[in-house]
């Protein structure tokens, strides 16, 4: 009995591989013509990206970017800047409200977190799990990096494609700082010595690098930060309970930021140029290899490294997303796809151009391209892949607005 | 053609005009009054309930926000306007005020953003001034910590506005000044021996304010409901009324959308609270006045104490406009420099980093801002000519054309937003441009009315005498003796254009980037080269635009210069 159910389950086993090696054979042509098909249907349509245009280096990638597709897929690509995403959401819903349930003005989103919870919530995106089926999906490996399904938590479910990685990591100059704090608690003594004092700030609140900060704080200082993983509880007194021990940590430091915590950087680039100017001693940003960039570039002093918390750092993926309204939805799925090629995830992750992990697994790639991502040059002031590898995952989304919320009620409300 | 013919026209002319300006406005409003009132079905909001206002009121930092855009409101309105009219006091009939206004007028043109962006290179802890005087004379090798800019109570923005709003006032206090005939208004007073400050103050200053009600009125809702500027001289935690509503219009959370449809209603609210205020203070003053001269009181300054006064008043009213003056210089470094670090007094490497980093995103939005610019003010001086054409006299209507400028933007900009979605014609140029026009057409007819209206008639008598028609006496006599404050009107409507931010962004549903979207973009944290690229490329718009009306009227001019005598 036991054996045939043994026999049986082993059957099973074999079958099923059997039927994923076969099914390998007819998918992937199928996904190439489908592929084909929808390039054909995409030519000559104008893609607008709405993408945060706060940063040159991006900028200056996307508009590479638009120049391929245009070469290779008659795509005009038209890089919407925006201050922030939320701008962006907050246009879908408009037109929804206006009953434009076609020809919408946004056409691809880059998105991630929140925005992306927010825009899934109100169904505001294209819904038939393109993102899956997209043929350099298959470069990626979500078994390895499960932030490729799961955006903070929340599922992505086919509705957006990974574009790049990030992770918190810390500039400082050594000029100031011999030994840089390597903790939350640390952060707070080093604060307080004399000569430090009013040299530490973070972006400014609802900032993504800033609400970054404050989560990672949040999961530095919590005794059980299990709960995190959850959705944030509705009950008030459990929310309070949880996020109580970073109101501590914030009201001890607070005399010693930066203005006394009366102003905030806007966001890491400009607390970055702080760190340039040397009105501070450490900065943040969620890609590693900013800080190396900005050496290169003349705003930061050859003496700023990078360091990370000893219990890790938050990490996770971002992504584009393509609104159920978007006008040339088949043109941002062939931009989409293209953002996620090897060839442009290879030119996104060089630190002279951007410096954006990619989202890709070596071992799914060819090995002259594999070869290639190990060959980028990485900064002086970079982190090894090892020395990052203590990463924090996100917590649940909704705890972002619990936590801004609380956040700007104690801390910009008077 | 006779005048029989011409008066349907006379009567559907105004009122296409009319429609065109009010519409969006009153559109938008209906399309904010709804969701405050909690009625907006796509967010699930079927019914009126004042959840809205509620949620509104349990912000946190409210208060604090509210009368942060009431105190840097009326301050900055309150100075702007008595350092205009002491400069006007001093200078009326003296030919320092013309040569004062050609010296501050490109600070009228140069768009609110740059001027805070420039106050921000300036005034920074990092900025020039310390960088100028470290560390030889401070000791300084790193920025102090110092709480400049933005400050906590809004100082850098009241400043930064009251630069931008001295030119203003002047040039209408100017204006209205020749209308008054102030000059001798003045004579008379002091051949009744009072001084200068107070001839001012109990004779002309009377009938000027009433003169200057609807600029200042302007100038009071615009600094109550400033946005782009706020965003970069004012402090944020928590920030004015107006940044917060666009925040809460740009929240992921999309139940924020009700919060700020209840803020856009409350934003108007404080505009006409401002309004009040100003008119009680106005009330109060005019009364103190009439009792002054009715009592025959007067004060006594010694002449020296007299002549130190008018100093110290120029000084004060010079001082905002040259620190302008000197932030649009530290940007124009900024520009050319490739690196540049504290305490160093100028850069250390020149170049145009700033240029390359900012590549086509810049050319592109200087393209806009220009074409943009250029057709919304022909458009608007068009619409002007017509209007000032078909309506004889100033008339009441002509009242309601100014409602754009009297609403606080905010207001009514998302409301109309959706109707432009709804009616398909979101995000296109043409819509854009008509947005640019319900704010440039009012600023325009402002400039142009007054030199319009005073048009000695018997040129035109004369011409017909001879034998010119309607449309011959417009174009061969009205036109050309007109030409300068035409070519002024266009070139003022240029830098209305260039100026406006979020009509720019929600018309254009964020796709179209002009210089000033682009700046309020980058100084959130993007390279300060490219930041100074940019600012450098708003001034040399508007001042391009300047030079080419004023050499066409120079142009024009050569050619009729035996009619000077």
């Amino acid at each position: 009995m036991t054996c045939n159910r043994i026999l049986a389950y082993r059957l099973a086993v074999l079958f099923s591989l059997a039927a994923v090696w076969l099914a390998s054979f007819g998918l992937q042509p199928a996904l190439a013509d489908e592929f084909d098909t929808l390039a054909d249907r995409a030519r000559g349509q104008t893609v607008y990206f709405n993408a945060w245009g706060g940063s040159p280096t991006v900028n200056g990638y996307i508009a590479w970017a638009g120049d391929q597709v245009k070469a290779r897929y008659g795509i005009t690509l038209v890089h919407v800047k925006l201050t922030d995403t939320a701008d962006a959401v907050a246009r879908i819903l408009a037109e929804k409200t206006a009953g434009k349930t076609a020809g919408g003005s946004v056409d691809l989103v880059w998105v991630n977190g929140e925005n992306f919870a927010s825009l899934k919530r109100q169904n505001l995106l294209r819904d038939d799990e393109w993102a899956f089926s997209l043929p350099s999906f298959s470069f990626t490996d979500p078994a390895v990096l499960p932030g490729l399904t799961s955006d903070f938590a929340t599922p992505t479910d086919g509705l957006e494609s990974p574009w790049g990685r990030a992770q918190l990591v810390f500039g400082y100059d050594t000029a100031y700082v011999p030994r840089p704090p390597r903790s939350a608690t640390a952060l707070v003594d080093w604060l307080k010595q004399d000569g430090n004092q009013g040299r530490f700030t973070f972006p400014l609140p609802p900032d993504f690098t800033g609400t970054s900060f404050l989560k990672q704080v949040l999961l530095e200082v919590s005794p059980d930060r299990s709960v995190f993983d959850a959705p944030a509880p509705s009950d008030k007194a459990e929310t309070d309970a949880a996020l109580a021990p970073l109101w501590a940590w914030l009201d001890d430091v607070l005399p010693y930021l930066w203005r006394e915590g009366r102003h905030y950087p806007a966001n890491y680039t400009d607390m970055v140029r702080m760190l340039g100017d040397g009105e501070v001693a450490i900065a943040m940003a969620f890609n590693p290899s900013k800080f190396s960039n900005d050496i290169s570039a003349g705003v930061l002093p050859d003496t700023v490294r990078t360091y990370i918390h000893d219990g890790g750092t938050l990490a996770n993926v971002h992504f584009v997303a393509i609104p159920f309204n978007a006008n040339a939805s088949e043109g941002a799925r062939v931009v989409a796809d293209f953002l996620l090629s090897p060839e442009a995830q290879l030119r996104k992750a060089n630190p002279d151009i951007w410096g954006d992990p990619t989202v890709l697994s070596m071992a799914r790639l060819s090995a002259d391209a594999a070869a290639a991502f190990a060959a980028l040059p990485r900064g002086i002031a970079t982190l090894s892949d090892a020395e990052l590898s203590a990463s924090l995952a996100e917590p649940h989304p909704s705890w972002v607005a619990v936590i801004e919320r609380g956040w700007a009620a104690r801390y910009a409300a008077n | 053609m006779t005048t029989a013919n011409l008066r349907p026209l006379t009567a559907c002319v105004p009122a296409c005009i009319l429609l065109a300006v009010l519409a969006p406005v009153l559109a938008g409003l209906i399309g904010a009054v709804l969701p405050a009132t909690g009625w907006f079905p796509p967010l699930g909001g079927q019914r009126l309930s004042v959840v809205p206002l509620t949620a509104f009121l349990a912000e946190p930092g409210l208060a604090r926000s509210v009368l942060l855009s009431i105190f840097t409101a009326l301050t900055a309105t309150a100075l702007s306007y008595l350092l205009a009219m002491g400069l006007l006091a001093v200078l009326v009939g003296t030919g320092a005020a013309g040569r004062l206004v050609r010296l501050i007028s490109p600070l009228l043109s140069v768009p609110h953003i740059t001027i805070a962006v420039g106050f921000l290179f300036l005034l920074q802890p990092s900025g020039w001034l310390t960088r100028l005087i470290s560390p030889w004379a401070t000791g300084w090798d790193r920025p102090p910590l110092l709480n400049l800019v933005p400050d906590e109570a809004g100082w850098a923005l009241i400043i930064g506005m009251v630069a931008k709003e001295v030119p203003f006032l002047l040039l209408m206090g100017l204006s209205a000044a020749s209308q008054i005939d102030a000059r001798r208004l003045l004579d008379e007073a002091r051949l009744l021996g009072r001084g200068p400050l107070a001839a001012w103050a109990l004779v002309v200053q009377p009938q000027l304010g009433r003169r200057l009600v609807l600029p200042v009125m302007i100038v009071l809702v615009f600094s109550v409901s400033v946005v782009d500027m706020a965003l970069v001289l004012a402090p944020l935690t928590p920030a004015p009324l107006a940044v917060r509503i666009l925040a809460w219009f740009r929240d992921p959370d999309l139940s924020f959308q009700f919060i700020a449809a209840v803020g856009a209603l409350a934003q108007i609210g404080l505009a006409g609270l401002c309004c009040l205020v100003w008119a009680a203070a106005a009330h109060i003053w005019a009364r103190a006045v009439r009792s002054v001269c009715a009592r025959g009181w007067r004060l006594s300054v010694p002449y020296r104490m007299a002549r130190a006064g008018h100093a110290l008043l120029l000084a004060a009213s010079v001082l905002p406009c040259l620190l302008a003056a000197l932030g649009l210089a530290s940007s124009l470094i900024w520009a050319f420099a490739d690196i540049w670090r504290f305490p160093d007094a100028l850069p250390t490497r020149w170049g145009l980093r700033g240029w390359a980093l900012g590549g086509d995103g810049l050319v592109r939005a200087a393209v806009t801002s220009a074409s943009l610019g250029l057709s919304a003010a022909a458009v608007s001086v068009l619409a002007a000519l017509l209007w000032l054409e078909t309506t004889t006299t100033a008339r009441r209507t002509e009242g309601l054309m100014y409602l754009p400028l009297l609403i606080p933007q905010i207001a009514f900009l998302f409301g109309l937003q959706i109707l432009l979605i709804w009616l398909g014609m979101d995000g296109r140029l043409v819509t854009l441009l008509w947005v640019h026009v319900v704010f440039v057409f009012p600023y325009v007819l402002l400039s142009l009315g007054p030199s319009w209206r005073r048009f000695d008639v018997r040129f035109a008598d004369v011409a017909a005498t001879l034998g010119a028609g309607p449309f011959a006496r417009f174009w061969r006599v009205k036109l050309p003796i007109l030409l300068i404050p035409l070519l002024t009107a266009f070139a003022v409507g240029f830098a209305v254009s260039q100026a406006l931010y979020l009509p720019t962004i929600f018309a254009s549903n964020g796709r179209v980037a002009t210089l000033t979207t682009e700046a309020v973009t980058l100084a959130a944290g993007a390279g300060r080269q490219t930041l100074g690229a940019a600012s450098a490329l708003q001034m040399a718009l508007p001042l391009m635009v300047f030079l080419g009306a004023d050499f066409i009227s120079r142009l024009r001019f050569r050619r009729f210069s035996w009619f000077r005598v």
